[in-house]
C-alpha cells in the first residue's frame, strides 16, 4: 500500500448485493456505481435503505451477499479483512475514540498495527493535530478531556493516519450539535481539497449530502439505487417521485446551498472614504444599482452606510449613521449570506473578502435573480463540475 | 462448650510462658499488651502461611475465572453455566467444603486454597465479564473498523478498559479471601486461624484480637496495593475534566 504518497484509487460497486439470512427482504439490491477516484459520494436515504450497510461492505465489517466491490483493481474481497480495513479510513457516528489511550496514541493506532517504529508515529500523529487544527499538547490528553467536536476531529486523524486512498464515513458528524457540525462540514471540505481521498460518506441528512458530495447516491428502502448522480442535478432533476420527495419541496432553495457568495454577480455601491467631498458622491448615489454610499477606510474595508444626511455636508463625515451591518463572507455559501440578510431585516449587506475587504453587495434581488434565471442553472452545473474549493 | 468466665485454670498451658502475667491473662481481659511483646514471634509463622493462602487463592481464582471470562466472552453461550457453576461454588460455606474435600485432598493447606480459590471464581469472573460488557460497543466497533484482529481487539482494547472493574473484583476477593483464610484452620491449613481458635476450644481474648488485628491490616495493605494499581493501570480514568 502507498505509504507516503497521496493517493486516491476509484472505488467500485458491481451488483453488489446483501441479503441477511432472517430478512425476508433484501438489504441492499443490486447496487452498481462508481465513484471516481478523489471525490466524495455521499450514500444518502431514509433509515432502513441499507446505506450504512452498503458503506460497510466496503471493508468488509458486513460481508456481502453476492457482486463485488473494487477499490482501484482491486476487489475488497482479496485477502485478509483486518489487513484490509487497515487500508481504508474509518470514521463513525459515535467515533468510537480509545478512552484509555491519548489523543497521540488514538491516532497512531494503525500505524501501530502496521508496525511503524515510534518515532514515526510520534511524528505522524503530530502532523495530523497540527492538520485538523489542534495544538500539539493535545496529543497528551485522553479523549474525555476534549469536547465532542475535537473529539470528531481526531477521529478523522486516526482515519487519515496512514493516508489511506478510501475513507469511510458514516454519519461523521451525526451527534454533533448543528453550530458545530456546520463548521465540521466546512473544515472537512477544506481539508478534503488538499487531500483529495476518496470518501465514502453515509447520511440521512440531504442537505448534508448536497453539501458535502461530488455526487450523491440516492437509496431508497430495499437497498435500491434511486439516482446517483450530482447535487445539482438531483435538485435540478430528481429521477422520479421518491427522489423529489425525499430530496423535498424546498430544493430550489437547497440549491442555494451550492453556490458560494463569490460565484454569483454582485452590485457595486459607490465607494466614499472619509473626507473627500459628498458632491460626486451624491451624483453616483443617484446613478447606482445599490442607492447608497458605502464608507470605506484605506485598505477597502466597509466601516458604514452613509445616508442622506450624511452627505448633505461638504465632506465626508468619519462616521456614518448606521454602521456596516450585517456583513456577508465572500466564502459563505448563498443561503447563509441570504439568511444573514433576511435576520439583519437589511436589504443590502457589504460583502468581503477573507482580508475584510470589500467585494461587493449583496441582495435579496441578486439571490431571487438567480434562482429564476436558467443560466443559474448552467452556471451552478460548471461550478459544481470542479469538486469544493 | 464455652465457660462465659475463663478462670486461670481453663486457659491454655502455652499461654503459662507469660512472664508479666500479674492478672491480665488469668482474668482474661480484652487487652494483655504485656502477653504480645513476649509472644508476638508466635504470630510470624501463621501469618506468612496466611499469606500464602490468600496468595494462591486470589492468583489461582484470578487466572481461572480471567480464562472462563474469556472463553465466555467469545462464547456466549457459555456465559450462563459458568455463572451458574461459580455461583454455586460460591455459596457452598468454606468450612463444609473442607469437609468435601477431606477424602480427596486430606487435611493441610492444599485442601484450604482449593476452597477459597473455588469461593474467588464467582467474584472475579462476574468483574471480568462485566468490564468486558461494558466497553462501549462504538469502541469495540471503532477498534475493528480500522483493522483490528480479534484478539487485538481483546487485548489493546478490551481488557485494558475492563482493568478498573477487573480491579474491582480483586479487591473484593481478596478482602474477603483474608477474613474467610481463618477458617483454614479447620482444614489443619494454618494460617492467622491457628491462633484464633488455639488452646482447647477456649477464647483468648488477646490472642483473638492481635491474630484479628494482623488479618485487617493485610486486608487493608492488600486493598490499598490494589487500589494503587488500579489507578496506574487506569490513567485516563483519573482525566476526566473537559477542557
Amino acid at each position: 500500500m502507498a505509504e507516503e504518497s497521496v493517493s486516491a484509487s476509484p472505488v467500485r460497486f458491481e451488483s453488489v448485493t446483501k441479503r441477511y439470512p432472517d430478512a425476508d427482504s433484501v438489504a441492499v439490491e443490486d447496487l452498481t456505481f462508481e465513484v471516481p477516484a478523489g471525490e466524495i459520494c455521499v450514500l444518502v436515504g431514509p433509515s432502513g435503505c441499507g446505506k450504512t450497510t452498503a458503506l460497510r461492505m466496503v471493508n468488509r465489517t458486513v460481508e456481502m451477499t453476492s457482486g463485488d466491490i473494487l477499490i482501484g483493481e482491486r476487489s475488497v474481497k482479496e485477502g485478509d479483512a483486518a489487513r484490509l480495513r487497515r487500508e481504508i479510513g474509518y470514521v463513525i457516528q459515535q467515533i468510537g475514540l480509545f478512552p484509555h489511550r491519548t489523543i497521540a496514541q488514538n491516532i497512531g493506532t494503525v500505524p501501530a498495527l502496521l508496525g511503524w517504529d515510534k518515532e514515526r508515529i510520534r511524528a505522524r500523529s503530530a502532523e495530523l493535530l497540527d492538520l485538523i487544527g489542534l495544538d500539539p499538547e493535545y496529543g497528551d490528553r485522553y479523549p474525555s478531556q476534549l469536547s465532542g467536536g475535537q473529539q470528531q476531529r481526531v477521529g478523522v486523524a486516526r482515519a487519515l493516519a496512514v493516508d489511506p486512498p478510501v475513507m469511510l464515513m458514516d454519519e461523521p458528524f451525526g451527534a454533533i450539535d448543528p453550530i458545530n457540525r456546520g463548521r465540521l462540514q466546512n473544515e472537512f471540505l477544506r481539508l478534503q481539497s488538499e487531500l483529495r481521498k476518496t470518501i465514502l460518506f453515509v447520511t440521512h441528512d440531504v442537505d448534508e449530502a448536497i453539501k458535502m458530495g461530488d455526487r450523491v447516491a440516492v437509496l431508497k428502502k430495499g437497498g435500491q439505487l434511486a439516482q446517483f448522480a450530482t447535487p445539482t442535478e438531483l435538485l435540478m432533476e430528481p429521477a422520479d417521485d421518491f427522489v423529489e420527495d425525499f430530496v423535498g419541496a424546498d430544493r430550489a432553495l437547497k440549491r442555494l446551498a451550492l453556490m458560494r457568495v463569490r460565484d454569483v454577480d454582485l452590485w457595486t455601491a459607490p465607494l466614499a472614504q472619509a473626507g473627500d467631498p459628498c458632491e460626486p458622491v451624491r451624483t453616483a448615489v443617484s446613478a447606482a444599482e445599490v442607492p447608497y454610499a458605502l464608507l470605506v477606510d484605506g485598505e477597502q474595508r466597509p466601516i458604514g452606510w452613509l445616508s442622506e444626511r450624511d452627505l448633505a455636508g461638504e465632506k465626508v463625515p468619519s462616521t456614518p449613521d448606521s454602521a456596516a451591518d450585517p456583513l456577508i463572507d465572500s466564502d459563505s455559501v448563498l443561503r447563509d449570506g441570504l439568511a444573514t440578510l433576511l435576520q439583519s431585516g437589511a436589504l443590502y449587506a457589504p460583502v468581503i473578502d477573507a482580508r475584510g475587504r470589500l467585494t461587493g453587495v449583496l441582495s435579496v434581488e441578486i439571490v431571487s435573480d438567480f434562482l429564476s434565471s436558467g443560466k443559474a442553472a448552467e452556471s451552478e452545473l460548471a461550478a459544481t463540475e470542479r469538486p469544493h474549493d | 462448650m464455652i465457660e462465659p468466665a475463663t478462670s486461670f485454670a481453663a486457659i491454655d498451658q502455652s499461654f503459662f510462658t507469660d512472664r508479666s502475667g500479674g492478672g491480665c491473662i488469668q482474668e482474661n481481659k480484652l487487652f494483655c499488651p504485656g502477653w504480645v511483646v513476649d509472644n508476638y514471634d508466635r504470630y510470624v509463622d501463621p501469618t506468612l502461611q496466611h499469606l500464602v493462602l490468600v496468595g494462591s487463592a486470589v492468583v489461582g481464582g484470578f487466572l481461572i475465572a480471567f480464562a472462563l471470562a474469556i472463553l465466555a466472552h467469545r462464547h456466549r453461550f457459555l456465559q450462563t453455566p459458568f455463572l451458574a457453576g461459580t455461583g454455586i461454588l460460591y455459596t457452598i460455606p468454606s468450612i463444609s467444603f473442607f469437609f468435601l474435600l477431606l477424602p480427596i485432598t486430606g487435611r493441610g493447606p492444599l485442601t484450604a486454597i482449593i476452597a477459597l480459590t473455588a469461593f474467588n471464581l464467582q467474584i472475579i469472573f462476574r468483574n471480568i465479564t462485566n468490564g468486558l460488557r461494558n466497553v462501549p460497543p462504538n469502541v469495540t466497533e471503532a477498534a475493528t473498523g480500522i483493522g483490528m484482529t480479534r484478539s487485538q481487539v481483546l487485548w489493546r482494547v478490551e481488557i485494558p478498559l475492563s482493568m478498573p472493574e477487573i480491579i474491582a473484583g480483586l479487591r473484593i476477593a481478596t478482602v474477603s479471601t483474608v477474613a474467610l483464610a481463618t477458617l483454614a484452620v479447620f482444614a489443619n491449613g494454618g494460617g492467622l486461624g491457628t491462633e484464633i481458635v488455639s488452646g482447647s476450644n477456649i477464647t483468648f481474648k488477646t490472642g483473638i484480637i492481635v491474630a484479628g488485628s494482623i488479618a485487617v491490616i493485610m486486608a487493608i495493605v492488600f486493598d490499598g496495593v490494589l487500589l494503587l494499581t488500579g489507578k496506574l493501570l487506569a490513567p485516563w480514568q483519573r482525566k476526566r475534566v473537559i477542557t
